[in-house]
């Protein structure tokens, strides 16, 4: 069917910021929405509130807005743009609810924009999950049996019934709160009562339960013809119970016979037709019993997912683009597959391979928070890895997660212990279960223990045993036919090295000397059936090699691996851009990465793509086949620079900034050395090996001071310490994580204001890419900060002072690329915190704010080119060039996942814990904060109560803060000592008990709805528990919580500014000007 | 996994050897009764694996299909090269008669149902109306593949399988509803007694033919078949019905295809085009009740679009029954 001409102009919703269980995978497939609509003629309408994305690139769509993600702010775009049509479904759960909201709020009638590629309807029989069952049982398909009830003695019957477990889910409950799984009928006699209890009618549903069934996922499409194809299967590793985004997942399935993956699929097409999603991709997840065959219908999601972001990066079957094509009315038949060229995307792939996806989690980030996995997700990462087999793709899986170094059980781990550890799920578990196979513990309790399929219980065994008989071995002895039997099952040069008890060098030489090389095989869709024209490849052990490479100028570019908190998107996002510029510049782009959700893994993105675990093996084995002019480590984060000096050291020809410089700079004394030659200040400073030296050194520098582990990223287990005590303990803790490596102990300088600048240098000139003035002061993690550019509060003097050290520290180190520094102004005076030569994690941000792709310019610099031919709009001061700044501010604010993870504070400080971030821009910095906020879901409010609690510090301070709200209207409550505080400073605040101090208190009037925004700074240790639940109790019921004074005061002026302001929006193209077109 | 007897296709498997990548040694489906190795060590099928196999596909895809020894007794390779040049190639190979039944039997098997659930009474009717009436068909073996037999069963109908030789004025005194046309091994053009069988059937019964059952159709209405470089093999074959315009995945295992342009257009309507290579894979007569399909409808293994086929069989064969009917009793 050709599509429709009756649409010109289409708006895309974007996914928002990176959250748990929704990450780039929804930039990914929104980008490739955007391109595939331009293609076909469309104008496309683009609004997204996070600016790391590659979507809100003011190039990919026609029209782009960085706005909040909220019914108003998208009705204001509606009504400026005027689209015909919404396409929700590639913007995650966050673009289709708002789509819902605009559908049923007659938004969408009143502007006249049809809603494509779902339909309301479908969305909502999907998403509910009484309709959904009715839907499934209409078409006579299976699912978990279950019923309503409102009394505890009906309950019993039909659980008696049912068998136990037994899921309850009570009726209109926040988020699932009251639900449980109960195992047996005293369980759920009392379980039910509570759940009957909590929810408001009354009522529950009380469910069969499919714990420890297999799981298995179908990625399907189908277009206005009624054509249908299951583009993927997936497979969970990990049985239900466990989040398929907290499981292991393979794909294809491994273990389905055909009469059962066909009765799936027919179900699959069942389903999708009776919700009625008429054009596009849907998930579809089914459980199957394994003891009897009996098959489930569990979920779908009438959208693209996170799953089929991974089913197009294991089939190189575009889903997201081809969706967004079907949703016009084109048909699969006639949308040709970009990797054959000659055949249809009409077909289901077929896959020679098997890909192995393996979650990556940071429970280190919050301590408190339970590891168990269960139901919801708590990843926030993942890695995906291409073997031949499982086996391969399994290890290589397990290598690309970081660290990638092969980790080994205590030899004296009790079996009770290792039953503990198969039993309960937990992120680990996958290194217990070979543990626990090469402990001689039988593979069917293993089974048993864990619920994983027995076949893929033998595999690991497989693995176990052939680790075995390499320990027989020796790496001088090693016959050839094992090496390459160990190689071909997936085994690392470190994990022989480990078992050899060598190093991964010799292990290297080893197979050089056997010639146990890996060759590279396609990703083609189709099992080379046809022949294949995007080179999109991986790493085997096999005969034949596919990689074809062309004796063209080319420039790897090495991605960042798994999204972590302190890397995620935004070194995905400068890697895109070094390999979109590179390619303008007619050099052959090579990408290497491990991250299925990225853009930098879509085949459309390099000229060539390996799809290889960023270890030193992995990369070298690609660049020996390659054979590139210059390799690019510095826009994938930590990840690639890690290997850098290995890299070099093997010869291979790293551009831009050497990796010696930016080793010097990771070197606290080398670089303190360098800062004192050039007269830089910074604070005092130094470094322990063990607690004793730790608590001189911190003497010596004066207390507070901050103390952490060097070489990190994201600012891991750093703390501030107040007393020596604390400095003490902490040494202590770091000497048993790990081998010794010098813990860092800094001046940590109070009220502070913290500066981040992004700078560009080619070797000679240096030009500042933009200043960012941290709205938190000094001692909140630099990603934890809201930041705002242009400054708001620094003078002229400070600015000339941060711009002359900026230029002076990048030529110092020779910086050829982009260069970050962090500066703290205290009293006037600039210190210098930190610098990293290298793309930062604020590059997208302050490209969005000013226009320039400095991602772009740097990745040029480093092939050679200079400043001076990039044509940039630069003004000067005092002899240093800067990007000009434009007539309105942009503020960036942090995104957390506090709601994930119960128990734990949400208190901000060293510890990077934001999980993404969003932008506000406005003429005004108050109204920029106000949308940065709204859009990071802290909706201040315009009237209504502020609770403040204030420590005593910051209670000299409160009197302007206190005067700003009350004059803005609010009514102020606080604790004693603030309210008294607040009364000094000659306002009315009414005092209300701390938990302890007797009822209502605090957190009741949070529940019963009394509170509106919450300005709360940490007291220290005693008040602990009840911030504590203050700040827990905020998140629960979502009130705005702000934990610092200087928020604070940033969010009185955006409320202001919401008083005095009428709703505005603005397309980054008319806010770029012409500015977007002239760096090339 | 592993192997069930549920799941054959026919009395024992015709393949020579197994290749694959890597060979699973366990069976623990839930409906496996035994491993895959002893299942094929019971039918003396060699398998190799650890191979690279997608370099042996990219090999065949270059050079087109070809023939092969597989050989455990260190006969050097020369000598083995040697040897399957001497093969015979399938093109002008008659294989029909070599697997085909020896003698008449009823198929009386309709499909399994996997597992039902334990909760039926909640469940929704299954739509399915019944057909009151039976079919009787008598199913041509040129290498049948048992799940045809069994979905002619799930569609009503009552099947006679009758060996690839057998007269056709034979299989009309068996007073059948319609004719089936299996699919089978080799090339169509040496199968000639079947040719002249189907050209004696043609119009006296309705005829529904699968694969090598297509292509003999296609030779029994003047048209040609040719050998295609490498076939036609695997589950995922997109075909496009140009009377709805809709695209079926289908199964497809074949080596030899009809030339669509030597049917006489007059006569034949082409109705099934593959489309990742355009050749033919379907046709219908414009006048007589015949029609067929190149790939392989009852899958198993395979994606289960096309089934409707069958039901557009029974269809056939009701009106033919009616129009049949009618014009006795216009005699009369």
């Amino acid at each position: 069917m050709p599509k429709r001409t009756d649409i010109k102009r289409i708006l895309i919703i974007g996914s928002g910021p990176i959250v748990i269980g929704q990450a780039c995978e929804f930039d990914y497939s929104g980008t490739q929405a955007c391109k595939a609509l331009r293609a076909e003629g469309y104008q496309v309408v683009l609004v997204n509130s996070n600016p790391a994305t590659i979507m809100t690139d003011p190039e990919v769509a026609d029209r782009t807005y960085i706005e909040p993600l909220t019914k108003d702010y998208v009705e204001q775009i509606i009504a400026q743009e005027r689209p015909q049509a919404l396409l929700p479904t590639v913007g995650g759960q966050t673009g289709l609810n708002l789509a819902v909201e605009l559908a049923e709020g007659g938004v969408l009638e009143k502007y006249g924009v049809e809603l494509i590629g779902a339909s309301l309807r479908a969305i909502k029989v999907a998403e509910d999950r009484l309709w959904f069952k009715d839907a499934c049982r209409k078409v006579g398909l299976d699912v978990p049996a279950s019923a309503l009830v409102n009394n505890v003695q009906d309950a019993l019957r039909l659980a008696d019934q049912l068998g136990y477990p037994v899921v309850i889910r009570p009726s209109f409950t926040l988020g699932g709160t009251g639900g449980s799984i109960a195992y047996n009928r005293e369980e759920f006699a009392e379980a039910i009562a509570h759940a009957l209890d909590t929810s408001p009618v009354h009522e529950a549903l009380v469910e069969e339960s499919v714990l420890g069934w297999k799981e298995f996922e179908l990625e399907v499409m189908r277009d206005f013809r009624d054509n249908f194809v299951v583009v993927c299967s997936i497979e969970n590793f990990d049985p239900m119970g466990i989040h398929t985004g907290d499981s292991i997942t393979v794909a294809p399935a491994q273990t389905l016979t055909d009469k059962e993956y066909q009765r799936m699929r027919d179900a699959a097409a069942a389903v999708i037709r009776e919700v009625g999603v008429e054009t596009g991709g849907s998930n579809i997840q089914f459980a199957v019993q394994p003891e009897t065959g009996r098959m489930v219908v569990i979920e779908m999601n009438p959208r693209v997912s996170r799953s089929s972001a991974l089913a197009s990066k294991a089939t190189g079957f575009p889903i997201a683009k081809i969706a967004a094509r079907l949703a016009v009315g084109m048909t699969l038949d006639e949308i040709p597959n970009d990797i054959t060229r000659v055949t249809p995307s009409c077909f289901e792939p077929t896959i020679d391979y098997v890909v192995v996806k393996i979650p990556k989690w940071q429970f280190e980030k919050f301590s408190g928070a339970d590891t168990t996995l269960g139901t919801q997700m708590k990843s926030v990462g993942e890695v995906m890895a291409i073997g031949r087999t499982f086996k391969e793709a399994l290890q290589k899986g397990i290598r690309s997660l970081e660290p990638h170094t092969p980790w080994r059980a205590p030899a004296d781990t009790p079996v009770s212990l290792l039953r503990e550890k198969l039993s309960t799920p937990r992120p680990d578990r996958i290194r217990w279960l070979l543990v626990a196979l090469e402990r001689g513990l039988p593979p069917a309790e293993v089974c048993e223990l864990t619920k994983i399929d027995p076949w893929f219980v033998r595999q690991m065994e497989d693995v176990v045993l052939l680790a075995k008989r390499a320990a027989g071995v020796t790496v001088g002895t090693v016959p050839h036919e094992l090496l390459r039997e160990a190689k071909r099952n997936g085994m690392s040069d470190e994990q022989l090295a480990q078992i050899w008890k060598t190093t991964p060098a010799a292990v290297r030489h080893q197979r050089a000397k056997a010639r146990v090389a890996p060759v590279f095989k396609r990703v083609d869709t189709c099992a080379a059936e046809f022949e294949s024209y995007t080179p999109y490849l991986y790493s085997t052990y096999e005969d034949e090699d596919e990689a074809d490479p062309i004796a063209q100028p080319k420039i790897v570019i090495l991605g960042s691996g798994p999204n972590r908190i302190g890397q995620g998107i935004e070194f995905d996002y400068c890697c895109c851009h070094a390999s979109f510029a590179l390619s303008e510049d007619d050099y052959e782009t090579v990408m290497i990465n491990c991250n299925p959700e990225t853009v930098s893994t879509d085949y459309d993105t390099s000229d060539r793509l390996y799809f290889e675990p960023l270890t030193l093996e992995d990369v070298l084995a690609v660049i020996e086949r390659e054979k590139p002019q210059g390799v690019i480590v510095q826009f994938g984060g930590q990840t690639p620079l890690n290997l850098a000096l290995e890299l070099k050291r093997n010869g291979v020809p790293i551009i831009g900034t050497a990796p010696e410089s930016i080793d010097l700079a990771e070197d606290r004394r080398r670089f303190g050395r360098l800062l004192e030659e050039l007269g830089i200040p910074q604070p005092r400073n130094g470094t322990a090996l063990v607690p004793e030296e730790a608590v001189r050194v911190a003497g010596e520098i004066g207390l507070p001071v901050l103390v952490r582990p060097s070489y990190v990223l994201g600012g891991r287990a750093m703390v501030i310490a107040y007393d020596l005590n604390t400095v003490q303990e902490y040494v202590a803790q770091a000497a048993l994580m790990g081998p010794a490596r010098p813990v860092l102990i800094d001046q940590f300088l109070e009220e502070a204001t913290e500066v981040d600048v992004d700078a560009l240098a080619d070797g000679d000139e240096v030009v500042i890419g933009g200043i960012m003035e941290h709205i938190e002061e000094a001692g909140v993690h630099s990603g934890d900060s809201s930041c705002v550019l242009p400054p708001v509060s620094l003078s002229p003097a400070v600015l000339d002072r941060i711009r002359e050290y900026t230029k002076r520290l990048a030529q110092a180190l020779q910086v050829v690329g982009l260069m970050n520094a962090q500066y703290a102004i205290q009293r006037d005076t600039v210190y210098v915190l930190e610098v990293n030569p290298r793309a930062s994690r604020t590059v997208p941000y302050v490209s969005k704010a000013t226009g320039v792709p400095l991602a772009k310019v740097a990745a040029r610099l480093m092939t050679g080119r200079k400043l001076a031919e990039m044509n940039l709009p630069l003004t000067r001061t005092n002899g240093v060039a800067e990007i000009a700044v434009r007539d309105y501010y942009a503020v960036k604010s942090p995104v957390f996942p506090f709601n994930k993870f119960r128990g734990v504070d949400t208190i901000l400080g060293p510890e990077m814990r934001s999980t993404g971030e969003v932008m506000g821009i406005s003429k005004t910095f108050g109204q920029a904060f106000a949308k940065a906020q709204l859009a990071a879901a802290q909706r201040l409010p315009r009237k209504g109560t502020i609770f403040i609690s204030v420590n005593d510090r910051d209670k000299k301070q409160l009197g302007a803060l206190g005067r700003d709200l009350a004059a803005l209207g609010f009514k102020l409550v606080a604790t004693r000592g603030t309210a008294a505080a607040l009364q000094a400073a000659g306002m009315e605040a009414e005092p209300v008990y701390k938990v302890n101090e007797g009822r209502p208190n605090i957190v009741d009037l949070i529940k019963t709805g009394k509170v509106d925004m919450i300005i709360n700074t940490p007291l220290g240790r005693e008040s602990f528990y009840d911030e504590k639940s203050i700040r827990r109790a905020a998140i629960r019921y979502n009130i705005p919580c702000i934990t610092t004074l200087s928020a604070a005061q940033a969010a009185a002026r955006g409320i202001r500014a919401l008083h005095e302001h009428a709703l505005e929006v603005a397309a980054l193209q008319d806010l770029h000007g012409k500015r977007a077109s002239t760096h090339r | 996994m592993g192997a069930n007897l549920d799941d054959e296709e026919s009395a024992r498997p015709y393949i020579e050897g197994l290749v694959v990548r890597e060979f699973s040694s366990l069976a623990s489906n839930w409906r496996s009764t035994e491993t895959a190795q002893i299942y094929l060590s019971r039918h003396e099928i060699p398998v190799i694996w650890d191979l690279d196999t997608r370099a042996l596909v990219r090999h065949i895809r270059k050079v087109g299909a070809l023939r092969g020894i597989v050989c455990t007794d260190g006969t050097p390779a020369d000598q083995l090269i040697h040897e399957t040049r001497k093969l015979p190639t399938m093109a002008g190979l008659e294989l029909a008669s070599r697997v085909s039944c020896e003698k008449r039997y009823e198929w009386t098997k309709g499909s399994i149902e996997l597992t039902a659930s334990p909760w039926r009474e909640e469940m929704g009717e299954a739509v399915s109306e019944a057909e009151a009436q039976r079919f009787r068909v008598v199913a041509y073996d040129f290498g049948i593949k048992q799940n045809i037999l069994r979905l002619l069963v799930d569609h009503n109908c009552g099947v006679t399988v009758v060996p690839a030789r057998a007269k056709a004025e034979d299989v009309l005194e068996l007073k059948p509803d319609g004719v089936f046309l299996s699919n089978g091994p080799g090339d169509p053009e040496p199968v000639t007694y079947a040719v002249q069988n189907i050209r004696h059937l043609m119009g006296r019964v309705p005829i529904f033919g699968i694969c090598l059952g297509h292509q003999l159709c296609g030779l029994a209405l003047g048209g040609r078949t040719f050998k295609l470089k490498f076939g036609h093999h695997g589950a995922n074959h997109p075909v496009k019905n140009l009377l709805t315009q809709k695209v079926e995945i289908t199964a497809q295992n074949h080596g030899f295809a009809v030339d669509p342009d030597s049917l006489p257009a007059s006569d034949v309507e082409i109705t099934h085009v593959n489309l990742n290579d355009h050749t033919n894979e379907g046709m219908r007569h414009r006048s007589l009740p015949l029609f067929s399909v190149q790939y392989h409808p009852e899958a198993s293994p395979g994606p289960h679009d096309s089934h409707y086929l069958f039901r557009q069989f029974t269809d056939m064969m009701k009106e033919t029954k009616l129009s049949n009917a009618f014009r006795r009793g216009l005699k009369r």
